[in-house]
């Protein structure tokens, strides 16, 4: 041991080396060193979640520079960190993601873009949601403009994909979650896209509630064309259902006697209350009109086009008036069509027999009343009648053979009396028309089937 | 320490060779040693840099520098040792042969 102390003494001539080498060493060393250092550390924290990760070296000392979301995430990524195999010391520069109170998300949906913005809780979350915004919409850029925030409420992931879901249904507009509560605005892009998105909310996670839904819907079109060339009419836009449908194109049917009926309907949710209640009086106006157009826009109804005699547009006007549902808006802009040159009394009955060829005067059965079905066949009787000014008219009422001869003989009469009114009524003078009832004397038709019953019930125009 | 040696091996068995090397012509150099008082004054310099290395005061990359600078030293002394004690007794088993 003696020995050892007095080598020693000696032993410092090869320290000069060794300082060289030292310098070597530390020389070459330092910046491998140094990135095997960071390599191990960026893999130690791997598995933890943080946000804005920067980790720097300096000879064994990292420092470490991050957003946390949790205190435990925090300690926890600090504590593998000093783990790393050959770490001195850890300089902790970490920090908790701020906390957002309210925790609002947005996503915005212009024509261009969609726009998801706010408070996003952790970035795998954000990554998801920008990722299924991507795959949603095929197509349309999706610009990210969350910030990771801690606060936000539980099950914010289910309600935010929710919300993902449904903005493909947006023109534009914006969703937004504040905490728990979601509100809506903006423009649905197809009739029922409101409908579909207020049904799609009825899924929100348990515990988030709609504050305010403010999604608009396009205005539900329903239009109908009147062409008198072609003898059609045209009907296009939507109905809310396959029964309205039916019974739309049956009223139409009934209305237009003369006009094939061209049906271009589709079937929509959306229609606003009261559609087919509004809808049927405006097709009847337009059936008294020569040639027009109907425009149902929501709630808005346009009916424009030409009436055939003068008094028919203060009438059309009075029913359109009376007729409509509460709430919804009637604009007639209805002209006089010209009258037509006057004829003599054999042409005036050959348009006569051609009309009521085509449609029959419909009543009530059993009863006498006009069925508001035939008000355009006898706008078309009673301008026809306008064009011979000269001649007399009989208006003649006939039956089927059921019942009592009597009854029907009554029947008849009442009829074409009250045809005689209606003529009065549009203008034309009594004078000029009789009335007479021939009861079931006067069959065109055997009235042993429903069909030859159906053909003898009828009211004839005779020129006398 | 135990990173430090797997890393830095080459270095640290540079420096133990080289401290064998030395250790074993110290025994018959006839030069000038270091004095007493020269000698304690470099022992409590090394055992100042030793508490400063271990309560790890010194940042960064000279902190670093300091932790190879003693780890060389403490090998190149161990090799002194080795080498010293090896040549000692080369020579002793060589005296007694003779």
């Amino acid at each position: 041991m003696h020995g050892l102390f007095r080598w020693s003494s000696k032993w410092w001539p090869g320290l000069v080396p060794l300082v060289v080498l030292w310098a070597i060493a530390a020389w070459t060393s330092t910046s491998p060193l140094e990135a095997d250092l960071a390599a191990r550390s960026a893999g130690a924290l791997k598995d933890t979640v943080l946000d804005k990760t920067r980790i720097e070296v300096f000879g064994r000392d990292v420092t470490v520079a991050a957003d946390a979301f949790s205190e435990e995430g925090r300690r926890g990524a600090v504590a593998s960190v000093e783990a790393v195999p050959g770490v001195r010391l850890v300089n902790d520069e970490t920090q908790l993601v701020p906390r957002a109170s309210p925790f609002v998300w947005t996503a915005e949906r212009d024509v261009v873009r969609v726009t998801l913005g706010g408070d996003a809780p952790l970035p795998a979350t954000k990554g998801r949601l920008l990722g299924k915004a991507r795959a949603d919409l095929g197509g349309v850029e999706v610009v990210d403009r969350m910030n990771l925030s801690r606060g936000a409420p539980p099950r914010f992931d289910d309600a935010a994909s929710l919300l993902i879901d449904q903005i493909g249904k947006l023109k534009d507009g914006k969703f937004a979650i504040t905490d728990t509560k979601v509100s809506l605005s903006g423009m649905a892009r197809d009739l029922g896209g409101r409908e579909a998105i207020a049904a799609a909310l009825k899924n929100l996670p348990e515990g988030f509630s709609v504050a305010a839904n403010e999604i608009k819907a396009p205005p539900y079109v329903f239009q109908a064309y009147k062409d008198p060339v072609a003898l059609t009419l045209t009907l296009t836009g939507y109905v809310p259902d396959n029964n309205a449908h039916t019974a739309l194109a049956a009223a139409a049917a009934r209305k237009f006697f003369s006009e094939k009926v061209v049906d271009n309907l589709k079937s929509s949710v959306g229609a606003p209350a009261g559609f087919a209640s509004a809808v049927v009086p405006a097709l009847g106006a337009l059936s008294r009109l020569s040639t027009g157009t109907l425009v149902v826009s929501d709630r808005e109804v346009k009916l424009s086009g030409d009436a055939l005699y003068d008094a028919a547009v203060a009438q059309i006007r009075a029913g359109l008036a009376k007729d409509f549902p509460v709430g919804w808006q009637v604009n007639a802009d209805i002209s006089v069509k010209p009258a037509a040159a006057p004829v003599d009394s054999t042409v005036c009955q050959q348009l006569f027999s051609d009309l009521l060829a085509k449609g029959k005067i419909r009543f009530e059965s059993a009863r006498a009343t006009i069925d508001p079905d035939s008000a355009g066949l006898l706008d078309r009787l009673i301008e026809t009648a306008l064009r011979c000014p000269t001649a007399n008219i009989e208006i003649a009422g006939h039956t089927d053979s059921d019942g009592e001869d009597s009854s029907n003989q009554a029947l008849s009469e009442k009829r074409a009396q009250a045809v005689l009114d209606y003529l009065v009524k549009a203008g034309l003078p009594a004078d000029r028309f009789t009335a007479t009832g021939y009861g079931s004397a006067q069959p065109i038709a055997s009235n042993d089937t429903d069909e030859g019953k159906a053909q003898n019930r009828r009211i004839d125009f005779l020129v006398r | 320490m135990a990173y430090l040696v797997t890393f830095h091996w080459g270095w640290l068995l540079a420096s133990l060779l080289m401290g064998l090397a030395m250790g074993w012509i110290a025994v018959v150099h006839r030069g000038q040693g270091v004095s007493m008082a020269l000698a304690r004054w470099l022992a409590a310099l090394v055992a100042v840099l030793l508490a400063a290395a271990l309560a790890r005061v010194i940042p960064g990359r000279p902190g670093y520098w300091l932790d190879l600078g003693l780890v060389m030293l403490t090998c190149y002394l161990l090799g002194c040792a080795a080498g010293s004690w090896l040549r000692d007794r080369m020579l002793a088993r060589n005296t007694r042969a003779t």
